[in-house]
């Protein structure tokens, strides 16, 4: 097969190609939150969520290849840590997101543990009956005393400080208190001065600022993952997914790697928990969806077609998941659809945008099992193949990195 | 394929290594699944330099022998040091770092990952950086450089360069067996355990199967212990032989008396040849 453009990994032809995705990725995150109004940046703060979790399980499933169904309760973790922290006892919202990293390590690693000696659909139902307990547990009455039991959490209630009382008191308006406080709630985040938000009373700024907390989440869980990746343990997560005998005799510690991925997996999945307690202002299972298996099943579907063990794999699942979920978001109304498609969505009561991601779902493991990002990588070579870099004695030629079908020694004499 | 430039030279025991000092001693080893005894008190050593091989029929115990040396079975009797340490209390991932690498009788690679990857991964027990030192990028990617160009030599010296960066399913079986030597060399063993590294292979592949061990054994100053079924190879680069036959030791000693030894062509007659 030929490809149009050959050119070197890390050469100048790499370089521009990245500047401009990077440039382009860049802009389009500024450009969100000054265009868009709050319903469209809810729905991008979804997406983001959507994103850092399926990032965080795609570590577990993608690359270690150990499934969990359950990585719903990490998020939860995360919502009500901050919920507790800092409607019980008023720590500032930014503390809460290294407590919640914490505990939800702590508790990965305890659940990787079985995890490590059970496999396949043992283990898809150990981690299943996680995510099914975890609402049941948060609601629990002998609970209630720190977890609100049923009616959850009001996150903060600035006027008093104290959530059970605050019935009858001003909303509170941003959610949390961070920075300076002003009449008890924040108004404004200023950042040395500088006040880039504005009033955050208004309902477009604070989408605007709970935006930027969800971007710099993700970016943080991306850096994380991507850090992982590209590098020893990486190697050995997908040697563990492979083939686990060969990567123990080649000096993988099966049951620690387990144990830290897991961790890490749990603890990353934490964050946009916290993101999610912060925006919605209250923390209950019926309030936060994603902290039941149904969130858990989104996650493993969105980083599925995405593409699984790939870093961009669970960025353009998040993307296109709330993309289709906000498009069709009307559709229960008949009117609403467009006029070509109103035959095969009319019947729908609800919006069909889950419905149309399951059907993408199938349409996509008969023509791209490795999601979106796996057809990406399947078919941009004919466009433009990138020669990897040299390594020690395999100089960096176009006839090694195409030639492929020839060995060198051509003493094998088997076809290929 | 160029490996060194010595071989061919015939292997004198006096040259690399310590002569007669025991680098791997397999004592009084039982194994059993269920009712089969797999290995049934076994006992040899692998002395410093040498190739040590294993012959015997199928289903004596040769690849369980390895099992547990390689600690993937555990033993219920016997004993098994490694320059004097036992090794019965060393998990198996500890087993690389203690300079054992192995090759897999009927592969174990990792088939989604690049040749050049897999031999990465052979290199793991070499490496430091771990999960803390990754996700902050703390000397990771220049860890990554030293073990790619160290992964990107052996894959050249086998003869394996102009598919590196092709993954490891879908190629030919005998491309794939030298890719496990590859892999196993990547981390940097004193002591290699090739499990028929040449079965599937051609006549003349054969032959040059014969040099690369030969030369890797000199190059990486090693000592091999060398599972095979093509005799003429075995009893050719052995400096001693041990054969087994249901789980037991029948003879051991220089190919010439192995080859000679009644209950050896008589295990061999009983099967194949
Ligand atoms: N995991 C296992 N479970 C049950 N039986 C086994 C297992 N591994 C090996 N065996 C049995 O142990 C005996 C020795 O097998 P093996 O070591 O593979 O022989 P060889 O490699 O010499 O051909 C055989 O009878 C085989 O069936
Ligand atoms: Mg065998």
């Amino acid at each position: 097969m030929k490809s149009l453009f050959t050119i070197r990994e890390g050469g100048a032809a790499n370089w521009t190609l990245r500047v401009i995705t990077m440039v382009a990725i860049v802009g389009l995150m500024l450009y969100i939150p000054t265009k868009w109004e709050a319903g469209t940046l809810n729905t991008a703060i979804e997406g983001l969520t959507y994103m850092s979790a399926a990032m965080a399980l795609n570590l577990v499933l993608g690359y270690t290849g150990q499934i969990s169904i359950g990585h719903s309760a990490f998020l939860g973790i995360g919502a009500y840590t901050t919920g507790i922290m800092v409607s019980r006892w008023g720590f500032s919202p930014w503390v809460t997101f290294p407590v919640a990293f914490g505990i939800a390590f702590v508790i990965g690693v305890l659940i990787s543990f079985p995890a490590a000696r059970i496999k396949g659909v043992y283990l898809a139902l150990v981690t299943l009956a996680l995510g099914l307990v975890f609402p049941q547990l948060a609601t629990w009455k002998k609970l209630a005393w720190i977890t609100g039991g049923g009616s959850g959490l009001p996150i903060a209630c600035p006027a008093t400080g104290v959530s059970r009382s605050c019935e009858g008191t001003e909303v509170p308006t941003t959610g949390f208190n961070i920075g300076p406080k002003s009449k008890g709630q924040m108004q404004t985040f200023e950042i040395f001065g500088w006040n880039p938000f504005g009033d955050l009373r208004r309902p477009d700024n604070k989408a605007a600022f709970y935006y930027w907390i969800a971007l710099v989440v993700a970016i943080i869980v991306y850096l994380a993952c991507r850090g992982v990746v590209k590098s020893r343990v990486g190697r050995s997560l997908i040697a563990i997914r492979d083939n686990e005998t060969a990567a123990a005799v080649m000096g993988v510690n099966l049951v620690r790697t387990k144990a830290f991925v897991f961790g890490l997996s749990a603890g990353l999945c934490a964050l946009p928990g916290c993101v999610t307690a912060i925006k919605t202002g209250g923390v209950s299972p019926e309030g936060i969806i994603n902290m039941t298996v149904r969130g858990a099943i989104t996650f493993l579907i969105v980083m599925v077609i995405g593409g699984a063990g790939s870093l961009a794999g669970p960025v353009i699942g998040g993307a296109l998941y709330v993309f289709v979920v906000d498009k069709t978001g009307t559709w229960a109304d008949d009117d609403k659809i467009p006029g070509v498609l109103r035959p095969f969505f009319a019947w729908s009561e609800i919006p069909p945008g889950d419905g149309i991601f399951a059907v993408l779902l199938i349409l996509l493991m008969f023509v791209a099992p490795r999601g979106i990002a796996g057809l990406w990588k399947q078919y941009i070579h004919r466009i433009v193949r990138v020669i990897p870099r040299p390594a020690g004695a395999i100089g960096a030629t176009p006839a090694m990195a195409t030639a492929t079908a020839t060995p060198t020694s051509n003493h094998e004499g088997e076809p290929q | 394929m160029t490996l060194g430039t010595d071989y061919g030279m015939p292997h004198s025991s006096t040259e690399g290594g310590q002569l007669g000092v025991s680098l791997l001693e397999v004592d009084n080893v039982t194994v059993r699944f269920g009712g089969i005894v797999a290995l049934d008190g076994m006992s040899f050593n692998v002395e410093e330099g040498h190739i040590c091989g294993l012959i015997g029929p199928n289903g004596a115990g040769k690849t369980t022998m390895f099992n547990v040396v390689s600690r993937i079975y555990q033993p219920t009797t016997g004993s098994v040091r490694y320059r004097g340490q036992e090794l019965l209390n060393v998990p198996a991932h500890g087993i690389a770092s203690l300079g054992i690498a192995r090759t897999f009788q009927n592969l174990a690679l990792f088939p989604t990952m690049t040749l050049l990857d897999n031999v990465m991964v052979g290199a793991h027990s070499q490496g430091k950086v771990g999960f803390s030192r990754a996700v902050f990028r703390l000397g990771a990617a220049k860890e990554n450089k030293a073990t790619r160009d160290f992964a990107g030599d052996l894959l050249a010296q086998l003869g394996l360069g102009a598919l590196a960066f092709r993954p490891a399913m879908g190629l030919p079986f005998g491309t794939l067996k030298r890719l496990e030597i590859a892999r196993a060399l990547a981390a940097r063993p004193q002591l290699l355990l090739m499990d028929e590294p040449a079965s599937g292979l051609t006549h003349g592949e054969v032959d040059e199967l014969s040099h690369t061990i030969q030369s890797i054994r000199d190059q990486f100053n090693l000592s091999v212990l060398l599972v095979e079924h093509h005799m003429s190879m075995v009893m050719g680069i052995s400096d001693r032989v041990v054969a087994m036959e249901f789980g037991r030791k029948i003879a051991d000693g220089t190919p010439l008396e192995v080859q000679q030894n009644e209950a050896v062509i008589a295990a061999y007659l009983g099967t194949s040849a």
